[in-house]
C-alpha cells in the first residue's frame, strides 16, 4: 500500500524526466545518428559511471569556485546594501552602478574579467562573485526596507541608534531575503563558473567539457553536461535547504 | 510636498552617481591602473563612433537582439500556456514544477551541444533564449495563479463558473501583473541565452564578436560589444519595469 | 411575509403548499480536519429550515460556527454528517443553475472592473447576454448612479459592499447569502447599510440568510432571529421578529425593540459563558 503509494508519487513528480530520457533515445534511435552525432542516453549515464575518476577533479573545481563566488557575492552585496540603507548619498553612486551590473550578460563580463585579471582561478571566482552580488544586493536592500515603522519607533524611543536598529532589526529582516537570494543564484553561480572555465579552458567542467568536444568525444561532452546539471541541481538543492533553515529559525 | 522633492534628490543623486562612475571607468583606462585591458571610456565611444565600428557592432546587436527576441516570445508563449495547463489539470502540476526547477538548474551551456545537434547553429542561440526565459515566465505565472484570493474563488463557485470562465474572467486577469514581473525579470535571460547561444559557432552576433575580440585583444571592439549588450538588456527592462508599474496599477 | 410571487420564471408553485421549503439543513455535523490529524468541529447537529420569501438571521459569538453554515447552503462546504438540501436538492446544483447570489464579508470585488461590469459579471459567467437596464437599476437600487466607471479601489468601503449586493442581486437569485456583508463598515454606515438593504429586500422579496453578529442588524432585518452557540457551533433559539415593515428609526426606538435586543444580547452572553 505504502509502496504503492510511493511509486505513485514518484511518477507524479518524475513523470517529465522519464518522458525526456526515452524522447531522448527514440529521437537518436529513430533518426539513426552515430555515437558521434548524438549519444543514447544509457551510454552518457554509463561513461559517467565508468569514468566517474576523470570527473571527479573538475567536479570539485567548478564546485568550489561556485559555492566561493555565492559565498563572496552574496556577502558583497550584503555590504553594498547595508551601505546605500545607511547614506542617501552613497546609493547615488551604487544604484546605477548595480543597475547596469544587472544588466550586463555574463557572457559580456567574462571577457573582460578574463583580459583583466588574467587566465585563471581568480577570473573564475570574479566571475561568479559578480552574478551573485546583484541579487543579494536587491534582495538585502528590499529586507531592509520591509522594517515596519512600529520596530523603528520602539528602538527610536529606547534611544538605539543606527548601528543598533541594523543588528537587532535590519539582520533579522534582511537574513530571510539573503537565503532567497542565495537560493536564486546557486544555479546562476554554477552556470558562470563553467562559461567562464569553458572560455579558459583551465580546468573545471567547463574545461572538460570544452576537451571533450574538441575531440569529438561527444558521450564524454553529454556526459559533463549531465554531471553538470546534477552539480547544478544539488546546489539548488542545498541552498533551498539552507534557505528553509534559516528561515524557520527566524520566523 | 514631500515626496517629489525626495525623488527628485534621488533622481538627482543617481544622475551624479552615474556621472562619477563614467569619469572613474575613464580615469581607470586613462592611467592603465587596471592594465591594457580596460581602455579609457572615451576609446571606446571613439571607436563607436567610426563607420566600420558602428556598422559591426549594428549588425551583429540586430542579429542578437532578433535571437534574443524570437526565443523570448517562444519563452514566454510556451510558458504560459504550460502554466495555464498545470492549473487547469492539477494531476501534472507537481511533475512540471520539479522538471522547471531542474530545467532552470541546467546550466545552460550544458544545453548547447544538444541544441546544436537538433536545431542547428543559426537557432540555437534563440532556443536558448527561450529555455532561459520559458523557466522564469513558468515559475512567476504558476505563482500568479496560484495566489487567487479563496473569497474570488468561493465567488465564481457561488454564481456557477465553469472552468474556461473561472480562467478567463478571474484567473487570467489576476495573472497580468505576474505576467509582466516575469518579462521583467526574464527580458536579461533572453539576452544572456542568446549570447551563450552565439558562442557555439553562431555565425553573426554580440557574444561572437564578444569572444573574438577577446581572443584578438580587440580591447575598445571587445568592450563597445559588451556595452551593447548591455544596453540592449537594460533597455529592455526599463521599458518591462514601466509595463510592469502600468499594470500593478491597472489589474489591482 | 411569505410571497411565493413571480421571482423567478424557474419556479413551479405546489398548488396544496402556500410556501414552500426553501432551505433544509437537517441534523448537520462539520468537522474539519487539521494539520497533524486533529479535528475541530465546528457544527453540532445544526437544524435549520427557511421558507421561501424569509429573512432569517443567524447571529452568535465569534467562531460560532454561522459562517459554516452559509458555506453549506452555498455548496462550497459539505457537512461531515447530515444532510442540506435547497428547494430539495444538492446546493451546488443551485449555483450551477446560476440562481443562487453571495455577498461575502470581503467584497470580493474584480479590482480591474468598473463597478458597472463588477455587477454584470453573474450575466457574463452564466454565459446569458447582460441585461443592461436590469444592471442599471441595480446601480440606481444600490445608490451608485454616477460611479458607473469607478474602480474598487477608487470606491469608499460601504459602496463597495452595496457594488458587492448589487452584483450578488443581478441575475435575481432565488436564494441570497449575506456573510457579514457589512463587518468591516463604520457602526454609521452599517445603520445607513442596513436601512438600504431593507428597502432594497422590500423591492426584491428574495428568500435571504444574514450572517451577522450584530443583534440589531439581525432584528432590523429578519423575520426570524437563530442564535446559536459556539464550538461546536449548535443552533441555541429561534426568534421570530413582528415588527412591520418598514422598520424605521420609530421602530428601533420602541421599547419592544430594546427589550429583544437585550433578550438575544443576554443569550449571546450567556453563550460565551457556557462556552468557557
Amino acid at each position: 500500500m505504502t509502496r504503492a503509494r510511493s511509486i505513485g508519487m514518484g511518477i507524479v513528480h518524475l513523470w517529465p524526466i522519464a518522458l525526456l530520457l526515452l524522447s531522448w533515445d527514440a529521437w537518436v534511435v529513430l533518426n539513426g545518428y552515430t555515437s558521434t552525432v548524438a549519444p543514447r542516453p544509457w551510454f552518457v549515464i554509463a561513461d559517467v559511471f565508468t569514468g566517474f575518476a576523470d570527473y571527479v577533479p573538475s567536479i570539485l573545481y567548478t564546485l568550489g569556485m561556485a559555492l566561493g563566488g555565492l559565498v563572496g557575492g552574496t556577502l558583497i552585496g550584503f555590504v553594498g546594501a547595508v551601505l546605500v540603507w545607511w547614506s542617501a548619498a552613497l546609493s547615488g553612486v551604487v544604484t546605477p552602478a548595480a543597475l547596469i551590473i544587472r544588466s550586463v550578460p555574463i557572457t559580456a563580463l567574462i571577457p573582460i574579467i578574463a583580459r583583466i585579471v588574467g587566465y585563471g582561478d581568480p577570473a573564475v571566482l570574479a566571475s561568479t562573485m559578480l552574478i551573485c552580488f546583484f541579487p543579494a544586493f536587491v534582495f538585502t536592500l528590499s529586507g531592509l526596507a520591509a522594517i515596519p515603522e512600529a520596530g523603528r519607533d520602539l528602538f527610536t524611543v529606547l534611544g538605539a541608534n543606527k548601528l543598533q536598529v541594523l543588528s537587532r532589526l535590519g539582520v533579522l529582516y534582511a537574513l530571510p531575503n539573503l537565503m532567497v537570494s542565495v537560493r536564486i543564484t546557486a544555479p546562476s553561480a554554477v552556470l558562470a563558473a563553467m562559461l567562464a572555465e569553458f572560455l579558459m579552458g583551465t580546468s573545471g567542467l567547463g574545461a572538460l567539457f570544452s576537451q571533450a568536444r574538441s575531440y569529438m568525444d561527444m558521450e564524454r561532452s553529454w556526459g559533463t553536461a549531465l554531471v553538470a546539471t546534477v552539480v547544478s541541481v544539488l546546489v539548488f538543492v542545498g541552498a533551498q535547504l539552507m534557505e528553509r533553515r534559516v528561515e524557520s529559525r527566524l520566523t | 510636498m514631500n515626496t517629489p522633492t525626495r525623488t527628485s534628490v534621488k533622481v538627482a543623486y543617481s544622475l551624479a552617481g552615474g556621472a562619477l562612475l563614467i569619469l572613474a571607468a575613464q580615469l581607470i583606462g586613462q592611467f592603465g591602473l587596471a592594465g591594457r585591458a580596460w581602455p579609457p571610456v572615451m576609446d571606446v565611444v571613439s571607436y563607436v563612433t567610426t563607420p566600420a565600428g558602428a556598422s559591426l557592432l549594428w549588425r551583429n546587436t540586430l542579429v542578437t537582439f532578433s535571437s534574443a527576441a524570437q526565443g523570448f516570445l517562444l519563452g514566454a508563449v510556451i510558458a504560459v500556456l504550460g502554466a495555464a495547463l498545470a492549473l487547469v489539470v492539477p494531476i501534472i502540476r507537481p511533475g512540471m514544477d520539479r522538471f522547471a526547477a531542474i530545467l532552470h538548474a541546467v546550466p545552460t551551456i550544458a544545453l548547447a551541444p544538444l541544441l546544436i545537434t537538433t536545431v542547428g547553429r543559426e537557432d540555437a542561440p534563440a532556443v536558448i533564449a527561450a529555455l532561459s526565459v520559458g523557466f522564469v515566465m513558468f515559475v512567476t505565472m504558476a505563482s500568479g495563479f496560484a495566489n487567487t484570493s479563496s473569497a474570488h474563488q468561493d465567488l465564481f463557485t457561488v454564481i456557477g463558473a465553469n472552468r474556461t470562465r473561472r480562467l478567463a474572467r478571474l484567473e487570467l486577469p489576476r495573472a497580468v501583473p505576474a505576467f509582466f514581473d516575469g518579462l521583467t525579470l526574464s527580458a536579461p535571460a533572453a539576452i544572456l541565452g542568446a549570447t551563450i547561444g552565439e558562442w557555439f559557432g553562431a555565425p553573426m552576433g554580440l557574444g561572437l564578436v564578444i569572444v573574438s575580440a577577446m581572443q584578438n585583444y580587440q580591447m575598445a571592439l571587445l568592450w563597445a560589444a559588451a556595452m551593447a549588450a548591455t544596453i540592449m538588456s537594460l533597455l529592455a527592462y526599463l521599458v518591462f519595469i514601466q509595463l510592469q508599474r502600468v499594470a500593478m496599477r491597472r489589474f489591482t | 411575509m411569505s410571497s411565493t410571487a413571480t421571482l423567478t420564471p424557474m419556479e413551479t408553485k405546489p398548488a396544496e403548499h402556500a410556501t414552500r421549503t426553501a432551505v433544509s439543513v437537517n441534523r448537520a455535523d462539520k468537522i474539519f480536519t487539521l494539520s497533524r490529524g486533529k479535528k475541530l468541529q465546528a457544527l453540532a447537529e445544526v437544524d435549520l429550515e427557511v421558507r421561501e420569501g424569509e429573512f432569517v438571521a443567524i447571529i452568535g459569538p465569534s467562531g460560532c460556527g454561522k459562517s459554516t453554515v452559509l458555506r453549506l447552503a452555498a455548496g462550497l462546504d459539505r457537512p461531515t454528517n447530515g444532510t442540506v438540501e435547497i428547494f430539495g436538492a444538492a446546493p451546488h446544483e443551485l449555483a450551477t443553475q446560476h440562481r443562487l447570489g453571495v455577498a461575502f464579508q470581503e467584497h470580493a470585488l474584480l479590482p480591474w472592473a468598473s463597478v458597472r461590469s463588477n455587477i454584470a459579471l453573474p450575466y457574463k459567467v452564466a454565459g446569458r447576454k447582460v441585461d443592461d437596464a436590469r444592471v442599471d437599476g441595480l446601480i440606481e437600487l444600490v445608490g451608485l448612479k454616477g460611479f458607473e466607471k469607478a474602480r474598487p479601489k477608487q470606491l469608499s468601503g460601504g459602496m463597495r459592499q452595496r457594488v458587492s449586493i448589487a452584483r450578488a442581486l443581478a441575475l435575481s437569485p432565488d436564494l441570497l447569502l449575506l456573510d457579514e456583508p457589512f463587518g468591516a463598515l463604520d457602526a454609521v454606515t452599517r445603520r445607513r447599510m442596513n436601512a438600504e438593504l431593507a428597502r432594497i429586500w422590500g423591492e426584491e422579496k428574495i428568500t435571504t440568510i444574514l450572517v451577522t453578529h450584530d443583534v440589531d442588524e439581525a432584528l432590523i432585518l429578519a423575520d426570524r432571529v437563530v442564535v446559536m452557540t459556539g464550538r461546536p457551533g449548535r443552533v441555541r433559539t429561534i426568534k421570530n421578529v413582528d415588527f412591520p415593515r418598514p422598520r424605521d428609526a420609530a421602530t428601533t426606538r420602541s421599547p419592544e425593540f430594546h427589550e429583544l435586543v437585550d433578550e438575544l444580547t443576554s443569550l449571546l452572553d450567556a453563550n460565551d459563558g457556557d462556552a468557557a
